[in-house]
């Protein structure tokens, strides 16, 4: 059985008055895909922070494979990668300089950072200086980079944020394939559908707590509703939609009546979203 | 520490440094301009002092004051004279009238005329007063009632011998060098912090600590390196080199400590600039000091690289050893210390 990767006990931030992260208490096993969720200032970043060692929690404690962040920081970064959500490459150096350097920095030895390039699909570009990158090449080059180190636990903050589908795809293919690795995957992101695809658990996050943790499955189960969405024709031609909830006593009885009474054009099962039910949880919206 | 993380992000800097344009361009191109500068200056000091006279009849008195390092033009009309003080052929116009000897000798006051130009200085007008007076008694033929005795001070005499210029702005053009790493320093850590690759960074294996071992050492291997090379390349390494080298040492760890003050006020890269100005004033005004002897004052000695200046120009110019500077070394290492000290904690805060 894999043990935790992550624990946070209680773990507080406060900037002044303001507190960012409210006493959150979590643990994510190895391997595990967690989707850190919430709105703009709901506190992610400064507990991504926290438990990467750049903070120093003002309560609580966070334990990283074992080790206490507050007093192992060193340790535990040489075992994490951090992939940012704003891009910071030494654009003046190319590709392979920017992982070359940060291969040595965490202690690589045998570091193929052209293999690791052709990854992340950037091959044939691997000497061209940073500057001259599209966007989506950079956000895959900052992917690389969190990678250098084979790192037992990747913190990724909205990699895909912005990106074409070619590049998004292409990031989300490299995020399950370290998972298959063994990796645990840290992912705070905005994209619901990116979040339901990729992640084992989400964690809902709003003002500075932790409003809900499970699976996407029994969220949804717990919070949303299934219906099948109909659209049919009336003898004047126009066309109707019709909703039927679905798991009610009636459900069978109305489906019957649907398809004996009416015209059916299309149908179709429709279930809720991670942003209905972080609504529904919340009251706001996650690109608030 | 972390000695291999240090080395690649040393590497790292020297790499970015001399991939803005700007900073590879001026850097060699300062050091190559100061040494040019230095060797286009003048090897030595005309200590030739030149007066304009008109004085018919007196040519042979002339003759002998000329042996005494003194070059005199005779004019050929009282206008001609005014003209040469005007026109700068000579510092002053003195004219001596044709019955000086006579009147001398039935005890009058002869009338004596002396044209100067309105910017001479008070040291020139001076020295031809004192010249004139010497003449009344060359020509009164008596011998002067008092005996001068002449004592310089400080250090030995060094009339026949003064220190060219270009050897004066060698511990001008040394701080220069030093003074501008400060941009280059504070433009790297700037860069860092607006391009938040500092973040990327310190999420790595590497501490603060190790980050600022870095910094510093390419900030002190830049600044050092210019100005061991310039005082290299212009003989200002011939007497004492050890104290030379130790002073530049010092000096770089100086401004490397105002480089991290400034990276850690500016907000951008103009910001920089307007910091770095403001550093480069403040720092060169002891160097102007060994430029325009007498016009810096003891004020000047709150300005830390005023022991810099002062310690190139001693032992450089004047062959100075350890007992005539080691107070300023001492000094040097504590302004270091302390700007270094204050620079760290202020940028750790930015770092966070």
């Amino acid at each position: 059985m894999a043990g935790d990767a992550i624990v946070a006990e209680e773990l507080t931030y406060s900037y002044g008055e303001l507190v960012a992260v409210d006493h959150i208490s979590f643990k994510i096993a190895e391997g595990e895909i967690l989707g850190f969720l919430g709105p703009n200032g709901a506190g992610k970043t400064t507990t991504v922070k926290m438990l990467t060692g750049q903070l120093k929690p003002k309560g609580g404690k966070a334990v990283v494979l074992g080790m206490d962040v507050a007093s192992d920081a060193g340790k535990v970064r040489g075992e994490i990668g951090v992939c940012f959500e704003q891009t910071n490459l030494y654009e003046q150096m190319s590709a392979l300089e920017n992982l070359q350097l940060f291969a040595r920095l965490f202690g690589v030895g045998d570091f193929d950072g052209k293999t690791l390039l052709k990854r992340v699909g950037l091959d044939g570009r691997e000497k061209d200086k940073v500057e001259g990158y599209s966007k989506g090449m950079k956000q895959r080059l900052m992917v690389a980079r969190s990678l250098v180190n084979r790192p037992r636990i990747l913190f990724l903050d909205e990699p895909t944020a912005g990106l074409d589908p070619t590049s998004a795809e292409a990031i989300c293919s490299i995020i399950l394939e370290e998972r298959a690795r063994g990796a645990t995957v840290f992912l705070t992101t905005h994209d619901m559908m990116e979040a339901d695809k990729l992640s084992d658990r989400v964690a809902f996050m709003n003002g500075g707590k932790i409003v809900a943790l499970d699976t996407p499955h029994n969220l949804k189960q717990q919070y949303g509703k299934r219906a099948l969405k109909a659209k049919i024709q009336t003898p004047t031609g126009e066309l109707l939609d019709r909703e039927v909830v679905l798991d009610q006593p009636e459900t069978p009885d109305l489906v019957h009546k649907l398809f004996a009474g009416e015209r059916v054009v299309t149908i179709h099962s429709e279930e809720a979203t991670l942003e209905d039910i972080f609504i529904k949880i919340t009251g706001r919206g996650l690109k608030e | 520490m972390n000695l291999a993380g240090i080395r690649a992000l040393v590497v790292k800097d020297f790499t970015l440094f001399f991939r803005n344009r700007f900073f590879a361009l001026v850097t060699p191109l300062a050091l190559v301009v100061y040494v040019g500068l230095y060797f286009i200056m003048p090897r030595s000091v005309d200590e030739t002092m030149e007066i304009g006279l008109y004085a018919p009849g007196w040519q042979t008195i002339v003759a002998d004051m000329e042996q005494q390092g003194l070059r005199i033009h005779m004019a050929e009309s009282e206008d001609e004279l005014k003209d040469g003080v005007t026109d700068y052929a000579y510092v002053a116009g003195i004219v001596l009238p044709a019955d000086l000897r006579e009147k001398l000798a039935s005890g009058e006051k002869p009338g004596i005329t002396l044209y100067v130009a309105s910017d001479v200085t008070e040291e020139a007008k001076e020295a031809v007063a004192s010249l004139m007076r010497e003449m009344i008694y060359t020509l009164s033929g008596q011998p002067l009632a008092v005996e001068f005795s002449t004592t310089i001070l400080p250090g030995p005499d060094m009339a026949g011998e003064q220190i060219p210029p270009r050897d004066r702005m060698r511990p001008l053009f040394a701080v220069f060098l030093v003074i501008f790493e400060t941009f280059g320093m504070a433009t790297l850590i700037t860069e860092e912090i607006e391009r938040r690759t500092i973040q990327a960074l310190l999420v790595t294996p590497v501490s603060v600590k190790d980050l600022f071992a870095a910094k510093g050492i390419t900030g002190i291997t830049l600044a050092f390196g210019q100005a061991a090379l310039f005082m290299a390349f212009v003989g200002g390494l011939n007497e004492q080199p050890a104290i030379i080298i130790l002073a530049l040492l010092l000096a770089a760890l100086l401004v490397t400590g105002v480089g991290f003050l400034m990276a850690s006020l500016a907000k951008d890269m103009m910001s920089v600039l307007a910091w770095g100005v403001l550093a480069l004033v403040i720092l060169v005004i002891p160097a102007m000091g060994t430029l325009f002897p007498g016009v810096i004052t003891g004020w000047a000695k709150i300005i830390p690289s005023y022991y810099v200046v002062d310690t190139v120009d001693k032992v450089a110019n004047y062959g100075s050893g350890w007992p005539d500077v080691w107070q300023n070394l001492l000094i040097l290492v504590a302004f270091s210390a302390f700007l270094l000290l204050v620079g760290m904690v202020a940028l750790r805060r930015r770092f966070q």
